[in-house]
């Protein structure tokens, strides 16, 4: 599974970082570091419902508050 | 002619408690080749010095940028000077660095410091012939210049540095040339090494200087053109005309912007590979474009550059910063700063709608203004800057 996280201008300052930070937390303390990939990304063109977070190219839209959400229900439930 | 180029930076510390400084550096161009640095040191301090060393360098760089002779020079100064009151003379000491066609120096010096040139890296000692101009005996020297020389012109209050509070007698010249050597680095700017220099200075001072204290560096280096390109075209059927002229010029190549390098990655064929490592919490991580030597984020980086250029104008407190982190602002940094001499920026003028959302705090107007902050910035550090726009 290959996670891509934008890290644009509009992107960054809406919070990628902290996303980011988030996910590898998770991915790491569930052990699914040679299962999930992790990958950062120029913007993708949909700033506006950014922060833009792809999964295996299927578009979701995160923000640093439903990133823990975000990893329970389409990373940890679907890998 | 040679590929050679001057990089010239100075600074200086006020006596304490003084808001003006005594010393003056001016530095004029005579020719595109030629350069009159002079930094004079003014009887005094304060108000009188500073009118005393403003009158001397304006003077002397004016006349010898124009082929005046040094014996002119003095006599104009002596007959020009207001006689100081309290002293019963009127002078201002001072050092002359009179760089000819990038190929020869002329060093000239009046009761300053003697003018120390590291060569290599190492100590290399000028040979002084004595003239006396009206009274006055003046020091003068004629050098080759080679590529990587690096002269260092002071003002007396750098061997004065720490008298009677750290050190017995100042900071001696032998001693001050032992710490540059030590300190040393071929990759450093001009800027950086007459900081380096003040630092150490203002330390051995205890942070109150005794007296106006400036160092003004000239280092010899090859020319070293470097690109950067920033925005899509404001008519995205440029894209294609603005990359193959980008990718054409001679020297490095720096890409600024997400939608930017999307394109460039694009043009050259080349996958574009984002890394997700944060050197500096508040810059968005570097991508990589085989062909490229740089690939950053646009705005939020480039406000970031545009804040260093400027501090390095002022008192260059910064280059402890940017001089060895990894964040994509002090890569651009040490590119522009350090490496590039004539710098070509690329500047598309697209907007981007996602970026004309009133919550978020980017605007096309910002955009503009960081390009033109930062060639005014760059320009200031003596570099040669063209804006091609599109």
């Amino acid at each position: 599974m290959k996670v891509t996280v934008c890290i644009g201008s509009s992107c960054h300052l809406k919070g990628s970082r902290t996303i980011i930070e988030t996910l590898q937390r998770l991915v790491s303390e569930h052990n699914l570091g040679d299962k999930v990939e992790m990958a950062g990304t120029f913007c993708i063109g949909r700033c506006t419902e950014g922060v833009c977070v792809t999964r295996d190219g299927e578009f979701f839209s995160v923000s640093p508050e439903t990133a823990e959400d975000f990893f329970k229900d389409e990373i940890l439930a679907k890998v | 002619m040679n590929n050679l180029c001057c990089d010239i930076g100075w600074h200086s510390l006020c006596h304490w408690g003084e808001e003006l400084c005594g010393d003056r550096v001016q530095i004029v161009g005579a020719g595109e080749n030629s350069q009159v640095v002079v930094l004079a040191d003014g009887l005094g301090s304060g108000v009188k010095a500073n009118i005393l060393s403003t009158l001397t360098s304006t003077i002397i760089s004016t006349m010898m940028a124009q082929g005046m002779s040094i014996e002119d020079c003095v006599a104009t100064i002596a007959s020009t000077l207001p006689v100081c009151k309290v002293r019963g003379v009127a002078y201002s000491t001072f050092t002359i660095l009179h760089i000819i066609d990038n190929e020869e120096a002329e060093v000239i010096d009046y009761d300053n410091p003697n003018v120390i040139l590291l060569r290599d890296g190492k100590n290399f000692e000028l040979t002084r012939t004595a003239m006396s101009i009206g009274g006055k005996t003046i020091y003068r020297s004629r050098i080759q210049l080679q590529e990587g020389d690096v002269f260092i012109a002071m003002s007396d209050g750098c061997i004065h540095a720490g008298v009677e509070i750290s050190l017995n007698y100042g900071w001696e010249r032998n001693a001050i040339i032992e710490f540059m050597e030590m300190m040393y680095d071929p990759g450093f700017t001009a800027k950086t090494f007459a900081t380096i220099l003040l630092d150490e200075c203002n330390r051995l001072y205890e942070n109150r200087p005794g007296d106006d204290t400036t160092v003004c560096c000239v280092k010899i280096r090859r020319r070293q053109p470097m690109n950067l390109l920033i925005g899509p075209p404001s008519d995205p059927k440029d894209v294609n005309k603005m990359m193959a002229l980008f990718f054409a010029k001679e020297g490095g190549h720096i890409v600024c912007g997400g939608t930017t390098s999307n394109l460039a990655a694009q043009y050259l064929g080349k996958p574009i590979t984002t890394s997700l490592d944060y050197y500096d919490p508040e810059i968005p991580p570097i991508a990589k474009i085989e062909g490229v030597e740089l690939v950053t984020e646009g705005v939020i980086t480039m406000s970031r550059v545009v804040q260093y250029a400027q501090n390095y104008l002022e008192d260059n407190k910064k280059y402890t910063e940017w001089s060895y982190k990894k964040d994509g602002a002090s890569l651009i940094c040490r590119l522009l700063f350090e490496a590039a001499t004539d710098i070509n920026f690329f500047v598309g003028r697209a907007i981007n709608p996602a970026h004309q959302n009133p919550n978020l705090p980017i605007t096309f107007n910002i955009k503009m203004s960081l390009v033109e902050e930062l060639s005014k910035a760059l320009e200031g550090m003596g570099k040669f800057v063209k804006v091609s726009y599109f």
